[in-house]
C-alpha cells in the first residue's frame, strides 16, 4: 500500500485474509454435522458396536446414492414433501384467514381464543386414530392430521402480529382514501408478515415431523414408510439412510423457507443485519 | 355554526381508555375554529393533547363527547379531503417513497402515468430525488418525514393536517421546507392545522396561533401572528419578536406546569 506521507493511513486489512475468513464463515455451520459423521465412523469402525446396530458412514452412504440414483428417494421424499405441504399450505390458509379474523371481528376471538389456547399445546398426532376413523387409512387422514398440527401455531401468530400492527399505518392508509379492503390487502397483511412468516417456520417443522410419524404408524410410500419397511426387514443400513434422507429434506425445506423470509422482508429492519 | 368555517371543534372531550389501566383525561371542552383557507399553528406543552385534537379531526377515533364538522359535515370518518401529516410519519415500511406516495393516488384514481408524475413532482419538491427506490428503513428520520409530507401533498387535499412535520429536520432543511409549505399555501390556498413545538415557526407560518394548556388539554389563547411584510425577514422585525417572546413565556408557563405535575 502507498499513501502520502500527511495522510493518516488506514490500516486495511490483506484482501486475501479477507476472503479466505469469508470463505471460512461460508462452510462453517457444516463443520460440527461433519464432525459427528467424523465420530459416528470412528465408532462404528471401533469395533466397539454391533455392525448391524451401528453400520459404517460409507456404506450408509452408498445407500443413500443408490437410492438417489434408482429414483427410490425421489419417490419417497416427494410422496413426504407432497404430503407435509399439503398439509401445511390448507393451515396456512385457514391459519391466516382465521387468526386475521380474529384480531378484527371481535365474536370471531371469542369463539376460537380458547380453542387455541387449549389446541396450541395438545399433541396432535394423539387425534391420528380419530381421523383415521373419519377419512380411512390413506392420504386423506395424514393430511388432515398434518394441517391440524400445523394450524395453531401459524394462527397464534397470525393473531399476535396482527393486533400488533401500528394504529397509525392503518390511519394513514384510510386518510390516503384506501377502502377498507385495500387496507387489509396492502396494509394489514404486510405489516403482520414478520410475525406470520415466525408463525410458518415454527409449523413447517412440526408438518414436518407430523408426516414421517404418521407415515412410520400408516405405511406406504415416504420416507417415514421406507424406514419402518427397512426396520421390518432388518436393514440396518436401510434404516440409518432413512435418517440421513430425512434430516436432508428437512434441511432444504428449512433452508428454503428461510430464503423465501428473507425475500418476502426484504423491506424489513432485520433484512439489514 | 358559524358558516365558513372548515373545521369547527365544539366542546370536544377525550378520555384514553387503556384496558386495565386508569383513563387518561386528554382533551376537554375543546372548542375551536379554523377558517376556510386559514393557517393555523397549534402550541402546547408535549402531552397536552395536540396529536389527539388532529386524530379527532382527521376522523381516526370516534368523538365522544362534543362535535367536529369539516366544511359543515360531522365527521364521522377519515377521508382524503384531510391529509395527514403524522409526528412518526407512519410511512409503510414495505413499499419504497415512491411506492409511498403513489399509494394515494392510486386510491384516488389518478391514472398511472399522471399518477408518475405527480409522485416524481412532489419528491422533487421535498428534495428526495433519487431516493425513490429507497425503502423506509434506509432513511434517515428526516428524510423519512419529508417522504411523509410528499405523500400527504400528492393526494392535494384542501385541508392539512400536520403533527410536527418539520420536528426531524436540520435547521436548513427546516427552513427549506417551510417556504416550500408557505408557497404552496399561498398557491392553493389550503387549510392548515399545524401542530409544532417550535415558537419561531409558529408565529412565522402561521397567521393565528392557538396554545392549549397542559394535559387535560385546553384552549388557552388565540394570537393573530399577521404581520404587514412577507419572507423569512420578517423574524427580525421587533413586533415578529414581542408577538414570539409573548407566546413563548405564556407556554413556559404551561411546561412548567406539566413538569410540575408529573414531579408530584
Ligand atoms: N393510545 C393512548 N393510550 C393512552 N393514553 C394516551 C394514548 N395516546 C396518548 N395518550 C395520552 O394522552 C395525552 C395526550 O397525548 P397527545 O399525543 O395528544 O399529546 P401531544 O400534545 O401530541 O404531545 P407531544 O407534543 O409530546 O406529541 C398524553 O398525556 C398521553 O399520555
Ligand atoms: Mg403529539
Amino acid at each position: 500500500m502507498t499513501s502520502d506521507g500527511a495522510a493518516p493511513r488506514v490500516a486495511l486489512p490483506d484482501p486475501g485474509a479477507v476472503a479466505l475468513s469469508a470463505l471460512f464463515w461460508k462452510v462453517a455451520p457444516a463443520i460440527p454435522i461433519v464432525g459427528l459423521f467424523a465420530l459416528w465412523q470412528i465408532l462404528s469402525a471401533s469395533g466397539a458396536f454391533n455392525p448391524y446396530l451401528m453400520p459404517e458412514v460409507p456404506a450408509v452412504f452408498r445407500r443413500v446414492a443408490l437410492e438417489l440414483v434408482n429414483g427410490e428417494f425421489l419417490l419417497n421424499a416427494g410422496a413426504t414433501l407432497y404430503r407435509a405441504l399439503a398439509g401445511f399450505l390448507i393451515a396456512a390458509a385457514l391459519a391466516v384467514t382465521i387468526g386475521i379474523a380474529m384480531a378484527r371481528i371481535r365474536i370471531v376471538h371469542w369463539f376460537f381464543d380458547p380453542i387455541l389456547s387449549v389446541g396450541f399445546p395438545m399433541p396432535k398426532v394423539a387425534f391420528l386414530p380419530v381421523f383415521m376413523l373419519w377419512f380411512g387409512a390413506y392420504d386423506a387422514s395424514k393430511i388432515t392430521l398434518i394441517a391440524f398440527a400445523s394450524f395453531f401455531a401459524i394462527a397464534v401468530n397470525t393473531v399476535a402480529g396482527t393486533q400488533g400492527v401500528d394504529r397509525h399505518l392503518v390511519w394513514s392508509a384510510r386518510s390516503l382514501g384506501a377502502s377498507e379492503r385495500k387496507i387489509l390487502w396492502t396494509v394489514i397483511l404486510p405489516a403482520a408478515l414478520p410475525q406470520i412468516l415466525t408463525g410458518f417456520q415454527i409449523a413447517l417443522p412440526l408438518a414436518m415431523i407430523v408426516t414421517i410419524v404418521t407415515e412410520m404408524l400408516m405405511g406406504g410410500v415416504g420416507l417415514g414408510g421406507a424406514m419402518i419397511r427397512a426396520q421390518r426387514f432388518a436393514d440396518s443400513i436401510g434404516v440409518f439412510s432413512g435418517i440421513v434422507q430425512i434430516g436432508f429434506t428437512g434441511f432444504v425445506v428449512i433452508f428454503t423457507m428461510r430464503w423465501l423470509r428473507r425475500r418476502l422482508l426484504s423491506w424489513h429492519e432485520e433484512a439489514k443485519r | 355554526m358559524a358558516t365558513g368555517a372548515a373545521i369547527a371543534v365544539e366542546n370536544v372531550s377525550h378520555h384514553y381508555r387503556p384496558p386495565k389501566k386508569r383513563p387518561v383525561h386528554a382533551l376537554d371542552q375543546v372548542s375551536l375554529e379554523v377558517g376556510d383557507r386559514e393557517f393555523v399553528a397549534l402550541l402546547g406543552p408535549s402531552g397536552c393533547g395536540k396529536s389527539t385534537l388532529l386524530y379527532l379531526i382527521g376522523g381516526f377515533m370516534p368523538i365522544e363527547s362534543g362535535s367536529i364538522r369539516v366544511n359543515g359535515n360531522l365527521v364521522t370518518g377519515p377521508g382524503p379531503d384531510r391529509g395527514v401529516v403524522f409526528q412518526h410519519f407512519a410511512l409503510f415500511p414495505w413499499k419504497t417513497v415512491l411506492g409511498n406516495v403513489l399509494y394515494g393516488l392510486e386510491n384516488i384514481g389518478v391514472p398511472r402515468e399522471e399518477a408518475r408524475e405527480r409522485a416524481q413532482k412532489y419528491i422533487d419538491m421535498v428534495h428526495l430525488t433519487g431516493f425513490e427506490d429507497a425503502y423506509p428503513n434506509q432513511l434517515s428520520g428526516g428524510m423519512k418525514q419529508r417522504a411523509a409530507i410528499a405523500r400527504t401533498l400528492a393526494i392535494d387535499p384542501d385541508i392539512l393536517l400536520m403533527d410536527e412535520p418539520f420536528g426531524a429536520l436540520d435547521a436548513q432543511t427546516r427552513g427549506l421546507m417551510q417556504e416550500e409549505l408557505l408557497s404552496i399555501w399561498q398557491r392553493t390556498r389550503k387549510t392548515v392545522l399545524f401542530v409544532t413545538h417550535d415558537v419561531r415557526e409558529a408565529v412565522y407560518l402561521a397567521e393565528r396561533v392557538v396554545m392549549m394548556t397542559a394535559r387535560p388539554g385546553r384552549i388557552m389563547e388565540s394570537v393573530d401572528t399577521r404581520f404587514d411584510e412577507a419572507g423569512p425577514g420578517v423574524m427580525d422585525r421587533p413586533e415578529f419578536v414581542e408577538k414570539a417572546s409573548y407566546i413563548w413565556n405564556r407556554i413556559k408557563g404551561e411546561a412548567i406546569a406539566t413538569v410540575a405535575a408529573r414531579a408530584s
